[in-house]
């Protein structure tokens, strides 16, 4: 099968470039830009800078430090509006995938709630709910959980699954944040009693024996989003061709990403020890798509503005966002930019989808969207409590 | 308004290099500053600094506990919050000079901006020597680790060639010259070649 071809963009305005990255499985968009080529093939000299938080690659691209990066969802909309930082606008015109987290608990609470009768094929909440009244009915302490970062899809998935079954995320139980390489050791030493974390990190607790995914991102809401490659509103004011050659190569690396040919090359890609090579040699088979992970496929890469909404609608919903006045559809219009990825997507000559917006949770299987050339087959879009989200009505 | 500081303010440093932590607790200390605990494992982070309460916290900028302090400081107001956050715009560039230097801070509302200029001055500075340092340290150990491979290599040529030192030294020049390559690439090379030989 042949792979998209290189398009003639706009000489960029910048061809040396530092962009910044976690060593996280969904980094390697980034990685395989950069290693297969794809970036140079754009005009770029690109720099890859591993970082060690989430809050260090939001304050070297504020501050100019680096050109871009991988960032959770949350970071450019919560930059954008002033949440945990100053008000610094950014824009994001590519999706880094779909999926890859999960909900892991410690072998010691799983066992509580197996003796409370709750069956482990129950991926609902319901046992923990049951466990956190017995136990403040005994006056034990409050269970622990972690997710990544404060504005985080983990965050909201973690906070939705709890929700469900009826556990206030924010009085019932003590949410606290843990960097991803200490989760599982933080775990094994009892501080915190499970996590909603993305690969490899699900999978190390698991080879450790010390806990066991309960539920996975995918189930929780099937196709979720995760992750951006974001850069300042000012930055891509002044770079519009070099963020057209960033987003052209991107688009390029999840395409080869999504090949399963590629997926033993990637995979040795990313053990150098500059990428993955700590985090992954801890895991006897390491998976590049554990977690139903799609980097290309059902247009994981666009940027939908129904997604931005959503993780605003979370933001507001839980206290995160307390101006009541915020307009959070402009917000997500603002952040999220599809006609900067459409732009670059018809240079390439690839049918992507023409809307902004989509609704979550009406698919149960894949579906076809009328494209720019052609359908895009989209994938299932449903939450695990049959919830649904149109974001015309939101 | 500005407050009358009768305490000096309480510094929390956390770094995981205890040389260069204990290097900036000297010159906070000099500057008249209590730096009240050095931290190197963060093991149960969020209740050793409620605990400590600190009002100002140093931590280098990679460091991953960075989120947990955000986190942290979303939930309780008594916890420092990202120095970013109290910035105007003529603070800014003190924040990029210590962010080059790889040091960040957070602090307790209420700080004059002044104190807390002077804290990250010092902390950036004290960042940037320990880096020059270590630099500096790398340099001479390279040199040291080449210096023996150009020894060994010699020794090498003069077993296999049955030749002086001075003879061993002078093919090494020549292929170097010959080859466009360092002294050190050629005593690699020729450590390779004659040890797989032997």
């Amino acid at each position: 099968m042949t792979l998209i071809h290189s398009p003639t963009l706009d000489t960029p305005e910048k061809s040396d470039l530092t962009l910044g990255f976690l060593p996280l499985m969904d980094c390697a968009p980034l990685v395989i830009a950069k290693e297969k080529g794809f970036f140079s093939e754009a005009g770029l000299n690109v720099q890859l800078s591993r970082e060690g938080s989430w809050a260090s690659i939001r304050d070297k691209v504020m501050l100019g430090l680096l050109d871009g990066a991988q960032m959770l969802a949350g970071i450019p909309l919560a930059s954008t509006l002033g949440l945990g930082s100053p008000k610094v606008p950014m824009v994001t015109a590519f999706s880094i995938g779909l999926n890859g987290n999960a909900i892991t608990l410690s072998r010691e609470l799983l066992a509580e709630i197996d003796e409370l009768g709750h069956h482990p094929s129950d991926s609902s909440a319901a046992g923990l709910k049951q466990l956190i009244a017995c136990r403040k009915a005994s006056g034990r302490p409050k269970i622990t959980l972690a997710m990544v970062y404060t504005y985080s899809a983990h965050s909201y998935l973690l906070r939705y699954w709890l929700s469900a079954a009826g556990i206030n995320p924010d009085t019932d139980i003590n949410l606290t944040v843990v960097p991803p390489p200490q989760m599982a050791v933080t775990m094994k030493k009892g501080l915190i009693d499970g996590y909603c974390a993305g690969e490899p990190w699900n999978s190390v607790a698991q080879e450790m024996g010390i806990g066991s995914p309960v539920i996975s991102g995918y189930q929780i809401w099937n196709n979720c989003p995760d992750k951006v490659f974001a850069v300042l509103e000012s930055w891509h004011d002044a770079h519009p061709a070099t963020h057209q050659a960033l987003i052209c190569a991107l688009i390029r690396a999840s395409e080869w990403l999504d090949k399963p040919q590629n997926s033993d090359e990637a995979l040795e890609i990313l053990l150098g020890n500059a990428y993955l090579g700590p985090a992954l040699s801890m895991l006897s088979q390491p998976k590049l798509k554990q977690g139903n992970r799609h980097f290309y496929r059902y247009a994981a890469s666009y940027p939908w503005r129904s997604h931005a909404l959503w993780f605003l609608k979370q933001m507001r919903q839980w206290q995160q966002l307390k101006e009541p006045q915020a307009d959070l559809k402009q917000i997500a219009c603002q952040v999220y930019r599809p006609d900067l990825y459409r732009s670059v997507a018809d240079k390439m000559k690839i049918s992507h989808p023409t809307i902004d917006f989509k609704p979550e949770g009406f698919h149960d299987d894949d579906w076809l969207l009328p494209g720019s050339a052609g359908v895009v087959t989209m994938g299932s879009d449903r939450f695990f409590d049959g919830g649904t989200f149109d974001p015309n009505q939101a | 308004m500005t407050t009358i500081q009768s305490q000096p303010e309480r510094v929390l440093v956390i770094d995981k290099d205890t040389s260069r932590s204990a290097l900036l607790e000297q010159a906070l200390t000099d500057q008249g500053y209590e730096v009240i605990c050095r931290l190197h494992d963060t093991e149960g982070l969020i209740a050793r600094v409620e605990q400590i309460r600190p009002d100002i916290i140093i931590i280098e900028l990679d460091s991953p506990d960075r989120d947990v302090l955000e986190h942290m400081a979303t939930l309780n107001s008594h916890i420092p919050r990202p120095v970013v956050m109290f910035a105007e715009s003529g603070d800014s560039q003190t924040i990029q000079k210590a962010i080059k230097a790889g040091v960040s801070a957070y602090v307790v509302d209420g700080m004059s901006p002044e104190r807390i200029q002077s804290i990250m001055d010092v902390a950036a500075a004290r960042f940037r020597e320990f880096q020059a340092l270590r630099n500096e340290l790398n340099d001479v150990r390279s040199e040291l680790e080449d210096r023996k491979q150009l020894e060994q290599a010699k020794r090498l040529i003069m077993k296999h060639q049955k030749c002086t030192e001075d003879q061993a030294y002078s093919a090494m020049r020549k292929m170097a010259m010959d080859q466009g390559k360092t002294m050190t690439q050629i005593a690699k090379n020729i450590i390779s070649v004659l040890e797989m030989l032997s």
